[in-house]
């Protein structure tokens, strides 16, 4: 069969061409950060940009992510819409007080007068035995400090999408990608983020999750690369004659609740998967969600499948050992099924 | 006349394989000569294959396969 007009595109090209198509129409974004420049960044998210727009607007950064994304706040309370990349999420401990003490409170400090709108870009996510300092999430530590909107896409149609929205908000937006979903091929590859992208510029709403599968006995919900695992264990659980609906969450700040509790609210059970660390986080914040609103829409108690809290290990078989999958998906399903 | 989809053989300069990370198209779709299909890997270095003409799309060699200079991965009739 021939389908015409198909284009897929991997989420580090979808970003790319959000990027530009925005930057064309607004003067005001630009882009800083380390190897965005003639290397099209490490995850390939800012590819051609310099060709097209110049080093004046695609501003290679020395590494001093202190300096840069502290500059970046600056030029957005001064008018200007910055892009900004912190290479790996997990480098967020040098330049912290930029971020959540300047970029998240300096539209609240000036009684709302001054507008902080900056994308702050970074990659999250492990897989392919990068070591503790290259490999982590970290989503809940960035959703747990007020003040930032925070999102991670699953696929490139919303990654396009939510990167327009994120450089037109006023406020301060952390977008998190999967390196494991950027279609780099040394990083892993997951087939399933590389879909069909419309060519003309469009938004993805933050805040709103999607039911990306429709199912009656259980809720799974996720986030990134976690709603591939999910996807994957739903067709597992499919086979065994279990109707799986999966929550993608797309959006962590504004959390979509309603979404959440719907779904669970149908299937009266839960499982929550994400790669970040298991206590404090996403997946303790989601069963909050669901038991403080209404506690008896549950038929039995839910299940978390998270990293578990350790340090994430180089040695292959320990970090695949630790990292969520979707026979642990399944896994939590018998689980829920026996108790 | 289908026209195969090749490895270039000029992209990087040692003998290495390469591995097709993505096919920016599904196997099946009708495609214009020139446009973007699939993205190659090697050495932790990205390069793009285009369609060598239009029409339609066979793909021969999935994702993840890791292939030489020169192999065929599919052609475009």
């Amino acid at each position: 069969m021939t389908k015409t007009n198909e284009r897929k595109l991997t989420i580090a090209r979808a970003m790319a061409e959000a990027t530009a198509q925005e930057m064309r129409i607004d003067p005001s974004v630009f882009v800083m950060g380390e190897d965005i420049g003639p290397l099209g960044g490490v995850y390939g998210n800012t590819r051609g940009l310099i060709d097209e727009f110049g080093a004046e607007r695609i501003r290679d950064t020395p590494i001093s992510e202190t300096a840069f994304i502290g500059a970046a706040v600056g030029a957005a309370m001064d008018g200007m819409r910055p892009v900004v990349e912190l290479m790996f999420v997990d480098f967020f401990g040098v330049c912290f007080d930029a971020i959540y003490n300047l970029m998240a409170k300096n539209i609240y400090f000036s009684g709302g007068n001054v507008k902080v709108p900056m994308v702050l870009m970074t990659s999250t996510g492990g897989g392919y035995s990068d070591g503790g300092q290259h490999s982590q999430c970290v989503y809940g530590t960035f959703a747990h400090l007020p003040g930032m909107k925070v999102v991670a896409p699953s696929n490139a149609y919303d990654a396009k999408g939510l990167m327009t929205a994120a450089m037109r908000d006023d406020s301060p937006v952390v977008y998190m990608y999967h390196k494991g979903l950027q279609g780099m091929g040394w990083l892993g590859t997951e087939a399933g983020a590389t879909v069909h992208v419309p060519e003309e510029s469009y938004t993805v709403e933050i805040g709103k999750a999607k039911v990306v599968r429709q199912g009656r006995d259980v809720t799974i919900v996720s986030l990134g690369m976690g709603v591939h695992n999910a996807l994957k264990a739903a067709k597992t659980l499919e086979g065994q004659g279990v109707s799986a609906e999966v929550v993608d969450l797309v959006s962590l700040v504004p959390l979509d609740r309603e979404t959440i509790r719907a779904s669970v609210a149908k299937t009266g059970r839960l499982i929550v998967v994400d790669e970040d660390y298991m206590s404090y986080g996403v997946s303790g914040e989601i069963i909050a969600s669901v038991t403080e609103h209404d506690i008896s829409v549950l038929k039995t108690a839910p299940k978390r499948v998270a990293f578990p809290d350790v340090p994430i290990p180089f040695a292959r078989v320990m970090e695949q050992h630790c990292l969520p999958n979707p026979d642990k998906i399944v896994a939590a399903w018998d689980g829920m099924k026996a108790a | 006349m289908a026209k195969d989809i090749v490895i270039p053989s000029d992209l990087w300069e040692e003998d290495e394989e390469c591995v097709i990370t993505s096919w920016l198209v599904d196997d099946g779709a009708s495609v214009e000569e020139g446009a973007l299909i699939a993205e190659i890997m090697t050495a932790k270095v990205q390069y793009e294959i285009h369609a060598p003409a239009s029409g339609t799309v066979t793909i021969t060699e999935e994702a993840d396969a890791v292939v030489a200079k020169g192999a065929v991965i599919g052609s475009v009739a």
